[in-house]
């Protein structure tokens, strides 16, 4: 009973398991989203540390300038959306929510900000899991889970992204995120209902099954590709621009400390040069005061740039390599010579 | 892609003389369904208390002149004694509301119930929905789960029409509608998937699966295409079958397809280009992973 009865969330998360119904619901709306920016809340239950994720549904969307009002208006519609699905026996606790992506590229600091506050508000700190419409879309579904690493989160919570503080958490783009093994799962019903409409209807001569083969895997089109290479040159260039920001920032700030200590070396001169004439010294005065010392920047900006260069080079490079293969796939299937 | 059991139903398309100054609501002619909509009933069904006989809600939806697209449903608390039903309207509402919100191009196009036989309740929570759709009809999509025996799972749609000489709610007839399964091009990995999952004897796959995997699961079916062709091919040259002329002009069509652009040397320069994307998006992760790690060092 020990496994079953984990009040205290001390059993730690191994594995996420996510229904069919929420693979499907994440689809439609990710697809259907007039932004790539679809998200939306899971419901679900842990069991011995397999987080069961078994229903899901939609955040609206959110337009730009109405952020403080739409907030509101997205927990009220969370919490009538809870009471509502309780009342038909679904499943009711919040256990992460899902994010939409295109590319792979899904670091950002929403994400982040919304993953953080579940981290310290959920049982087992929530998880995030990451759809990958483009992937989807070449004939690859991919979804992917997610939480943040504990050296990143103790960062977050003291918001201090500073040269030191990366280097005392040991913070790069790969370590902010752990990916949680994810599997997929269709219960037994759904398992026999599948199994009906797509078993071809080989008795009667007219029939065919609902769900006819497709091949669009195998497109040797590169339609995606200019896109992803765009997408990186943008995000390069961002990234150029942030440390830009970040090295006109500590010139600065080495700039105003050489001032102070220039100050505190002349007091220090004077000081003793009265003290040597019997004089009394001046007062050391608060340099601090005098001189304003900028806050060192933060780099968690361009730390979560570099991710998305990193991930939309990533997808460029599986892209790459799938069409090789697919191209020597057709040349070997349209028995080409092969001379040289 | 017809979803469920055979029927030997004719579908009337009544194009009766309508006045072109009043369009009257056009009867729905065909039905297509999309996976969440039917994955919702399931689950529905599933998750029903032993008391519930079946489960009914909503259905929501998009309609196009005589089609109706059925986007996606919800559960809607009912309650069927001897005497009475009684469905949860104000929840009804509330949940309409919500999906409204989301996706503001769906609308309430009818109701699902699962398990296959009509009685008078349907009749009247038909007549309810009939109301909730107006001025269109409302369709009910009924859902055979399999669990019955003696019956198939499947989905059969139907609308409705009075019947009797005076008009009650609690009588109808139940008009069969042809019912299709349909979802976008780019949402078939998706549906792949959960039926790859389903025929899987532990009923789940892990994630995420290689790219290489998914084409060699294709150039595997390819493969076991060509062998079926071959196969008749040879049967009809062997002269043990019947040759039919529209096949071989498909498969002429097919087969025939010309590879010129894959023509040595349209090759080799798709070879390149690809050889140096590969590069270049190896570069710049090695740059970032190094941008990275440099942050990280300190002065020695």
């Amino acid at each position: 009973m020990a496994k079953v009865i984990d009040i205290e969330a001390d059993i730690p998360l191994h594995t996420v398991q996510l229904d069919a119904l929420v693979v499907s619901k994440i689809i439609k709306h990710a697809r259907e989203a007039p932004s790539t920016t679809a998200h939306g809340l899971l419901l679900g239950l842990d069991l011995d540390g397999t987080l069961e994720i078994s229903n899901s549904f939609p955040l609206p969307h959110q337009h730009g300038d109405e952020a403080e009002k739409g907030s509101k208006t997205i927990a009220r519609h969370q919490a009538s959306m809870l009471r509502s699905l309780k009342e038909v026996q679904a499943d009711d606790s919040v256990v992460g929510f899902y994010q939409a992506t295109t590319l792979g590229a899904f670091f950002n600091q929403t994400l982040l900000d919304t993953q953080a506050i579940h981290q310290d508000k959920l049982r087992h700190g929530g998880i995030v899991i990451v759809h990958d419409l483009s992937q989807t879309a070449k004939g690859n579904a991919s979804f992917r889970a997610f939480r943040l690493t504990a050296a990143f989160f103790d960062a977050y919570k003291r918001s201090n992204f500073s040269t030191a503080s990366l280097i005392s958490h040991r913070l790069t783009f790969s370590s902010i995120f752990e990916e949680v093994p994810l599997k997929i799962r269709t219960n037994p019903l759904l398992s026999s209902f599948l199994g009906k409409v797509a078993e071809p209807a080989a008795a009667q001569s007219t029939g065919e099954s609902a769900l006819e083969p497709t091949y669009s895997v195998l497109d040797l089109g590169t339609a995606g590709l200019t896109r992803n290479m765009e997408q990186i040159v943008e995000a390069v260039e961002a990234y150029r621009t942030e440390e830009g920001n970040l090295s006109y920032l500590s010139r600065q700030i080495a700039r105003e400390k050489s001032k102070a200590d220039a100050y505190v070396a002349k007091r220090k001169e004077e000081n003793a040069v009265r003290v040597a004439q019997g004089l009394a010294p001046l007062p050391e005065e608060d340099v601090a005061r005098l001189f304003k010392i900028p806050a060192e920047p933060s780099r968690l900006e361009s730390l979560l740039l570099l991710g998305q260069i990193d991930a939309y080079a990533k997808s460029l490079e599986g892209t790459a390599s799938t069409s090789l293969l697919k191209m020597y796939g057709a040349r070997a299937g349209s028995g080409a010579e092969t001379s040289d | 892609m017809p979803l469920g059991p055979p029927s030997s139903a004719i579908h009337i398309h009544s194009q009766g003389a309508s006045d072109p100054s009043q369009p009257a609501p056009r009867t729905p002619t065909s039905i297509t369904i999309h996976p969440v909509a039917l994955l919702s009933i399931l689950d529905h069904y599933l998750r029903r208390t032993d008391s519930q006989e079946r489960v009914i809600g909503t259905l929501l939806g998009v309609r196009n002149d005589n089609e109706i697209e059925v986007r996606s449903s919800f559960a809607v608390l009912h309650s069927e004694t001897d005497e009475q039903v009684a469905v949860d309207m104000e929840y009804h509402r509330t949940m309409y509301e919500l999906h409204h919100k989301v996706s503001p191009k769906e609308v309430i196009v009818g109701w699902y119930s699962t398990g296959s036989n009509l009685n008078t309740y349907s009749a009247l929570i038909q007549n309810f929905y009939s109301q909730e759709t107006a001025p269109h009809p409302a369709i009910l999509v009924s859902v055979n789960a399999g669990v019955e025996e003696g019956k198939e799972a499947g989905v059969t749609a139907y609308t409705s029409s009075p019947v009797g000489v005076y008009p009650k709610p609690e009588n109808c007839v139940f008009i069969p509608l042809p019912v299709e399964l349909r979802f976008h091009d780019a949402e078939r990995s998706g549906v792949d998937l959960l039926t790859g999952t389903a025929s899987s004897p532990s009923s789940t796959s892990s994630q995420p699966v290689a790219d290489v995997e998914i084409i060699e699961r294709s150039l595997h079916s390819v493969d076991n295409m060509l062998d079926r062709v071959l196969a008749y091919v040879q049967g009809v040259l062997a002269g043990g079958k019947e040759g039919d002329a529209a096949i071989g002009r498909y498969l002429m069509d097919t087969l025939g397809a010309a590879t010129e652009d894959l023509e040595k040397g349209g090759f080799n320069s798709s070879l390149q280009d690809t050889l140096t994307i590969s590069y270049l998006a190896n570069l710049v992760r090695s740059q970032a992973e190094v941008s990275a790690r440099l942050a990280l060092a300190t002065a020695p």
